[in-house]
């Protein structure tokens, strides 16, 4: 799960709600709505690189 | 799964005290709540038949339920009277329905607050205030009944500000966002006859609205002219989107509908046809959407939709109009919808009665 | 003074996370996004570097038409049934 630093806190609450408060999520640069490709894919990395322990369990 | 009982807490008796203890719970809008001692809320709960254990309010983002007993908590704490119960408890029922989102118009950057419209005879007779003022401050039900719809969001859904609660700028409705429909001097049928609700029965319409733009107009004389200016504000780049509209006409602008025979099906057609911009200026500021301009001009399109134009809504029963305000002053009001498109619909409840004594 | 609790009575829940992957070679990625600006571009991105880099397949991609309520539960038992792991968003 990916969200913006602005959103972190709200996946964090939403996670304690739901039973998991320590969720493990992928947290990149704000915004996204108005990226331009490159951009996009400066974020898409850095969230494959959060996202690799995340699937492993590392 | 069964509610677990509600928990008490052990304030202290001196009140000033115990006000200081709600605000260290963090259970307040940011303003002093009355504390919701435990005898106050069983009276608040007397204005229900039903036990306090039902569940009038499901949150599917969070699984967690609205029980009348929790309902009462927050409307005491609002400064409600029992009989501003019934109707608080009519609009999370109305806001309870999916087609409402009552989580994403509130979780939402976005920043609405649920605007509620009380219609019928009810209004007079729990003293809500459809007049000068309308929208406040100054009448205890208008305000705290839209208090408490707000301390109910926050305290049992979770919806924090600043955490749940993304609002990028916030609302001043988020306080309190709570009027009553007027009929005196109003030309056309009460919201609650429109909406189909037997003779005598009350309604509160509840509208995730995303603020409030005042029209003024002293100089127009004509529903042309009136409406035209409503339109405008309708259609402003910062509003125009495919969601829907209240607008709430002052009596003065009424009088002008109402001497030239307008209904209020002639005044919703006015606007939906006028509130537009074109699809140049909407690429102009960066806001024309592609798949929105298709959904409004496919097969199933308004015949009013204009194309080469985005409008505001899909329709003009998407625009929700009637009367409320003081007497004197030219000034309606526009609220747009939070949603830009159809992810919160606003919708009706009817208020029930409260109990009879035995 | 007894004050009465203003928040939900509802128990609170209990959850666990799915077990982590084996490897990620050849895994099967479903995309669930939320229909806000660029969304689904975003993780697009993101699953074309599992692809490339481990040789994983885009499986499904899901939109949800309210980015506001959780997705419909067919959509999840889905997703849960053929794929492996899914890349979504939450927020703008």
């Amino acid at each position: 799960m990916i969200c913006t630093q602005p959103f972190e806190v709200t996946a964090k609450n939403i996670a304690r709600v739901l039973g998991l408060p320590d969720y493990p999520f992928v947290k990149v640069q704000h915004p996204i709505g108005s990226c331009t490709l490159p951009e996009l894919k400066a974020r898409a990395e850095k969230a494959y690189e959060q996202a690799l322990p995340i699937l492993l369990g590392a | 799964m069964a509610a677990v009982a509600p928990r008490i807490h052990e304030a202290p008796d001196d009140l000033l005290a115990a006000i200081d203890y709600c605000y260290e719970q963090g259970w307040t809008d940011g303003l002093p709540v009355v504390p919701p001692q435990v005898d106050r809320v069983k009276a608040m709960l007397a204005a229900d038949a039903r036990p306090a254990d039902t569940v009038i309010c499901h949150h599917p983002a969070t699984t967690l339920d609205l029980s009348l007993h929790a309902a009462a908590v927050n409307a005491v704490m609002a400064g409600c009277l029992p009989e501003h119960f019934p109707v608080l408890v009519a609009a999370f029922e109305a806001m309870n329905r999916t087609e409402f989102n009552f989580h994403g118009s509130t979780a939402s950057t976005g920043g609405s607050a649920p605007l509620l419209v009380v219609s019928g005879p009810l209004v007079d007779e729990i003293g809500m205030n459809a007049d000068v003022n309308l929208f406040g401050p100054g009448n205890r039900a208008n305000s705290t009944i839209g208090r408490a719809t707000r301390l109910i969001l926050r305290n049992v859904f979770q919806m924090l500000p600043g955490i749940s609660d993304k609002s990028t700028q916030g609302n001043p409705g988020k306080y309190s966002f709570c009027i009553a429909e007027r009929s005196r001097g109003n030309p056309w049928p009460l919201l609650c006859e429109t909406q189909g609700y037997a003779k005598g029965t009350s309604s509160v319409t509840t509208f995730a609205g995303g603020g409030f733009c005042n029209v003024e107009n002293h100089g127009g004389n004509t529903p042309e002219q009136i409406l035209g200016s409503v339109a405008d504000a309708m259609a402003n780049y910062g509003c125009i989107t495919l969601g829907q509209s209240v607008v709430i006409l002052a009596p003065e602008h009424m009088r002008i509908l109402a001497d030239a025979g307008w209904t209020r099906a002639q005044a919703q057609d006015c606007l939906f046809g006028q509130a537009k911009r074109s699809v140049e200026g909407m690429k102009s500021v960066g806001k024309f959407r592609d798949r929105e301009y298709d959904r409004q001009h496919d097969a199933d399109a308004h015949r009013l939709a204009e194309p080469g134009f985005v409008h505001r809504g899909l329709g003009p029963d998407d625009i929700l109009i009637t009367m409320g305000g003081g007497d004197a002053g030219g000034h309606s009001c526009f609220i747009p919808s939070w949603s830009r498109g159809r992810s919160s619909l606003m919708q009706h409840a009817p208020i029930a009665p409260f109990p009879k004594k035995s | 003074m007894q004050l009465y609790s203003p928040m939900s009575t509802t128990p609170k829940r209990k959850a666990f996370r799915a077990p982590p992957l084996a490897s990620l070679d050849g895994a099967r990625i479903g995309i669930l996004e939320n229909g806000k600006l660029n969304a689904e571009e975003m993780l697009n991105e993101v699953a074309q570097l599992f692809v490339e880099r481990h040789g994983c397949t885009v499986r499904m991609l899901s939109s949800k038409s309210n980015a506001s309520a959780p997705a419909p539960s067919p959509t999840l038992t889905k997703l849960a049934q053929d794929v492996d792991f899914v890349v979504t968003g939450l927020g703008d």
